[in-house]
């Protein structure tokens, strides 16, 4: 283990994660520690017209009972959260706004009492009309999730705000480049389809739990968060306390693929810790955890104009999210998802209108991918239809189009450090599409392929700080509030301190996060923990390297100019051999030890009428190849074959690298194939795991390549947590349509849609070219 | 028998625990007592042969009858359908008993002990009985036990000499999930010609089905050519297929009359 050598590559705390001693939040045990529970709503939408909880405090072993009614009296909580607008009641306040929703909490001496105390709670709801779909939600006339709109508060310098009073439309997004009119007017023929995706769980092995205290006004919450200090200042907000009598400590999580970025249950955890006068854990059921965050559903209609030679010159995008009951991060998300509509194509006039809309379905927020799945599967199996129709080949249709350095993507900044068809490139000879002439049939199974190419940002503008401490002896501590979720953020920010300063990695300590010890990072989200915070602990490690210049020089007696850092020593570059370990310098100067201090910011942002700026430091790049097998007498897919390209321009963990990589086609063929929430008139039909179909290794193909496409020399490091996920639906998407003619629309790719779709197209009586719809868009 | 008789059908008894613990932790169901059969010895853990039947005891797990060489080797469709459900963690502990008293339409034996003319032996206050599976699953999560009885095994009549069995299990999700449809098809041959043959369909309805006047379509056949279709048809039309997240009844049917077809094809094409 140490960078002198071969580069290490895995995870620093393997042996720990493997023998169960990596301390998560549900490990925390404080003295006196109550258990709570929580009762939630069993309507999607409805006035509480009674709630009794007498007989609930009287339940033996009871701390605290709280309700939404119990929060409006306290003047020291402000009982709302959200991190964009506070739309959040910490328990309903006088109306339930989806299935699911928290309405009391308990914290008991333990989960039976806290059970008991939750079945003695009285509580008449009068039910309400609902809107659950996003038509149902855009009615004229529909009942308004908010009938007042929600207060904004402090939130990230990226959110652009567009409300609209009175109607379900939560917020919404414009960009408006060229001339959109004209740009669909020139074009030979034009094209218009509507994909659907359904709204999807993370499903992180890790539920959420919180632990709070609170005491002599300072609240302390260990916390499942992908974001520490943005938690530490909702929480200041709720109690209306300093940020610095806040403190939230975030052990190693378990997973979160988003659904631990904004506050959900630790507010109430906190309050109930308040209350109760003594430390509480929250710690969700997976049925719990289900209702609690989700990815959008979402509609998008993509109208494209394109020129008979191949050419794209025009895309019109109507995107509609369903952020279900509270906005999350939905009032951002929709902005990603909007911009991201455009692809990694050269479009001149593009335009589009992307809205975040309330629904009684429970929350939607942050999702791995973050929006540009929704998109990609849009306009990637968009692209098919497309080239089938002018009789291009997909990849030649593709390859006229992609960008290339320098072009300006659909928010008119230029693309630098642009693979794309590179990566295309690759996955194609991969798959072996040359080969490719025409679908290949043996009995009822056929086989097919399909490509795929996607762009990605990542939050801009956007800030992290990292400190490191080097010690007395030479070993060296690192502080940064990213998070650790199984990703590897402790083993790549190792590495990439250990490397800048010259020292074994053995050497190096990188703590979890503690905002009362760890300065600020914006989110460990959008792919950026390596490429951001990693960049913030490099530059605290500069810091800690001039400092060493400066006083090793002093101790060498020599101009700082004249000494280099080198082989874990400060030397004068004259004579090599004189120089001081790095301890030496700290302990001769009696510096106790060199604190150094890194921040890295990206500048960037979007004019809020036109969607044009800078969406993003960096792009994301991605392709994909899939070869597929399909039952055309029952419509079942077996993804056969799967290359997917990364541009992560320099690689710091290989295995890690790969890793992420394998993960996100994983998320993808179970979300291509299999993943969908089920709701009827709002409830829930499949909040289990049972039921709720997440993909299984034996549904993951038997040739899986991962092709990383590096840049060493530039040395710019891309983020890949979520960059390969998005291709992955389209390309299976495509894969079918080649194999069987059907063109599925809405997600998952299920066999009774394929079979629906085929025996459609033969009471049609095989029109070849014409794609029969599968079912209606939603 | 006792407690199950203090809690008056207020209690459940469990053995494997792995559906039962769904079941509670959705809150279908909330007994006042679990009465664990974790201790029982007698006869319960043991498959035998007897009278021509396998007597598979309740306490039997899902893996013992896989692997059993006994059931390998009299019925081996037996051992196969075991084989595919779920996973290996749950068919460790999950047991023969507890599949049948539980009675969800979306277990793969079911479908396999119909077919092969199984009993289900039954122990109550009063003493024991046997009831054959045709009349034993009754409707969703609904067995014809009384409530103070409990299974004590399942016989399975070896069949004839000749007769070759398939189960062919469709899922429509991940390959870990319960069957959309499950199909068991029986044929005895007297050279190239069928001389019995049975076929059940499972996952489909609330209690898996067999239609004995389309099953003697094949009767006196080679079950090659259009009689096959016909009987797969014939299964499809006549079942009352239901709705779920893993396929709409319009779909189950279209299935029905694909795997029917291939289970019987397979059963033929290994005849000589």
């Amino acid at each position: 283990m140490s960078v002198a050598g071969a580069p290490f590559s895995g995870l620093i705390d393997a042996r720990e994660r493997v023998t169960g001693r990596i301390p998560y939040t549900i490990d925390i045990e404080l003295p006196n520690m109550a258990i709570a529970k929580l009762l939630r709503s069993t309507m999607p939408h409805a006035r509480i017209t009674r709630l009794d909880v007498s007989r609930a405090r009287q339940v033996r072993g009871v701390f605290a009972v709280l309700t939404g009614a119990d929060l409006l009296e306290r003047s020291d909580v402000f009982p709302y959260f959200g991190p964009v607008l506070r739309d959040r009641p910490i328990l309903a306040i006088g109306k339930v706004r989806y299935a699911g929703e928290p309405v009391v909490a308990v914290a008991a001496v333990d989960a039976d009492a806290a059970q008991e105390a939750l079945d003695q709670v009285e509580v008449e709801y009068e039910e309400l009309p609902a809107v659950f779909g996003i038509d149902d939600a855009l009615a004229p006339g529909a009942p308004l999730v908010h009938d007042e709109p929600p207060k904004a508060g402090h939130t990230f310098a990226d959110i652009i705000l567009h409300g609209h009073p009175g109607t379900n439309i939560c917020n919404q997004f414009k960009l408006r480049k060229g001339d959109i009119e004209r740009g669909l007017a020139e074009a030979d023929e034009v094209f218009e389809d509507t994909f659907y995706s359904p709204p999807l769980q993370q499903v992180p092995l890790e539920t959420h739990c919180c632990v709070a205290e609170v005491e002599a006004g300072h609240v302390t919450v260990w916390a499942t968060s992908q974001i520490p200090h943005m938690l530490r200042g909702n929480l200041a907000e709720v109690f209306k306390l300093p940020t610095s009598r806040v403190r939230v400590i975030v052990p190693t999580l378990g997973g979160a693929y988003g659904a631990k970025c904004y506050p959900a249950i630790e507010p109430i955890a906190a309050v109930l810790a308040l209350v109760a006068r003594r430390p509480v854990k929250l710690h969700l059921t997976r049925d719990e955890e289900f209702v609690t965050v989700t990815k959008h559903g979402g509609r998008i209609t993509l109208t494209t104009g394109v020129m008979k030679d191949g050419r794209i010159v025009a895309r019109k995008s109507l995107c509609h999210f369903n952020t279900g009951a509270y906005a999350d991060i939905g009032p951002r998300l929709i902005k990603n998802g909007g911009y991201g509509t455009a692809g990694p194509h050269n479009i001149p006039h593009v335009w589009v209108d992307s809205y975040a809309i309330y629904t009684n379905i429970p929350p939607a927020g942050a999702f791995r991918g973050y929006g540009i799945n929704q998109a990609a599967w849009a306009y990637e199996s968009q692209m098919d239809v497309i080239a089938e129709r002018l009789g291009l080949d997909p990849y030649e249709f593709r390859m006229k189009n992609l960008l290339t350095e320098g072009q300006t993507f659909a928010t008119g900044e230029p693309v630098e450090d642009c693979h794309f068809r590179e990566l295309l490139t690759m996955v194609a000879k991969g798959i072996g599409w040359e080969a490719k002439t025409r679908r290949v049939q043996k009995g009822s199974i056929v086989r097919g392929k399909g490509l795929s190419c996607t762009i990605k940002s990542t939050v801009t503008p956007s800030t992290s700080s990292a400190t490191v401490k080097l010690n007395d002896e030479g070993s060296l501590n690192v502080l940064t509030s990213s998070v650790e979720m199984g990703q590897g953020q402790k083993t790549a920010h190792a590495i990439l301190a250990a490397e800048r300063l010259g020292i074994p990695l053995e050497k190096v300590v990188v703590m979890s996060p503690d905002t009362d010890a760890t300065p600020y990072d914006q989110q460990s989200s959008s792919s950026r923990t390596t490429y951001a915070g990693g960049a913030a602990v490099r530059l605290a490690v500069d810091d800690v390297r001039a400092q060493l210049a400066r006083l090793g020089a002093g101790l060498l007696g020599v101009g700082e100019d004249a000494v280099e850092i080198a082989e874990g020593r400060v030397r004068t570059k004259a004579a090599p051999h004189r120089g001081l370990e790095f301890g030496e310098v700290v302990r001769k100067t009696r510096s106790g030890d060199l604190v150094g201090r890194g921040t890295f910011q990206t500048k960037g942002g979007l004019d809020p009428e036109t969607g044009q700026g800078v969406a993003s430091a960096h792009w994301n790049q991605a392709a994909a190849a899939a070869e597929v097998e399909v039952d055309l007498e029952t419509g079942k897919v077996r993804l056969l074959r799967y290359h997917g390209a990364s541009y992560p321009g320099r690689v710091v963990n290989r295995v890690l690298t790969e890793l992420q990589l394998e993960g996100n086609i994983g998320f993808g063929v179970s979300q291509a194939l299999f993943e969908e929430m089920v709701f009827d008139n709002g409830q829930l039909q499949n909040g289990t795991l049972a039921d709720y179909m997440v993909t299984s290794t034996l549904d993951m193909p038997r040739e899986l390549v991962t092709h990383i496409l590096e840049n060493p020399e530039r040395g710019d490091i891309h983020g890949i947590g979520e960059t390969s996920l998005p291709p992955v639906m389209a390309a299976i998407g495509n894969a079918v349509y080649h194999a069987t003619g059907v063109r599925v629309k809405d997600l998952p790719i299920t066999p009774e849609k394929v079979l629906r779709g085929l025996r459609e197209r033969e009471a049609a009586d095989r029109p070849a070219p014409k794609t029969p719809a599968t079912a209606p868009a939603r | 028998m006792g407690l199950l008789e203090e809690y008056g059908g207020d209690a459940k008894v469990v053995a494997g625990a792995t559906a039962l613990t769904i079941l509670l932790r959705n809150r279908l169901i909330a007994p006042r007592a679990l009465i664990s059969l974790g201790r029982v010895r007698d006869g319960l853990r043991t498959i035998r042969e007897e009278d021509g039947a396998l007597v598979l005891g309740a306490l039997v797990t899902h893996r013992e009858v896989e692997q059993s060489p006994l059931v390998r080797q009299r019925i081996p469709v037996l051992a196969e359908t075991f084989a595919t459900v779920a996973n290996v963690r749950v068919r460790n502990v999950a047991t023969v008993g507890g599949v049948v008293a539980e009675a969800d339409y979306a277990s793969d034996p079911p479908a396999v002990l119909l077919a092969l003319d199984a009993e289900i032996e039954a122990q109550g206050p009063k003493g024991g009985r046997r009831i054959p599976v045709a009349k034993f699953f009754v409707g969703f999560l609904e067995t014809a036990l009384a409530r103070d009885e409990v299974v004590t095994a399942v016989r399975v009549p070896v069949p004839p000499a000749g007769t070759r069995g398939a189960y062919e299990k469709f899922v429509t999700r991940s390959s870990e999930d319960r069957p959309c449809v499950g199909v068991v098809a029986l044929a005895r041959f007297d050279g190239r010609r069928c001389v019995d043959l049975r076929v059940a369909v499972g996952a489909a309805s609330e209690t898996p089905r067999r239609y004995p006047e389309i099953e003697a379509l094949g009767r006196s056949t080679t079950l090659r050519g259009d009689v096959v279709p016909t009987i797969a048809a014939g299964y499809a039309n006549a079942t009352d297929a239901l709705d779920d997240m893993r396929g709409s009844s319009w779909y189950r049917k279209a299935i029905i009359e694909v795997w029917v077809r291939r289970a019987i094809e397979r059963v033929a094409s290994e005849s000589k």
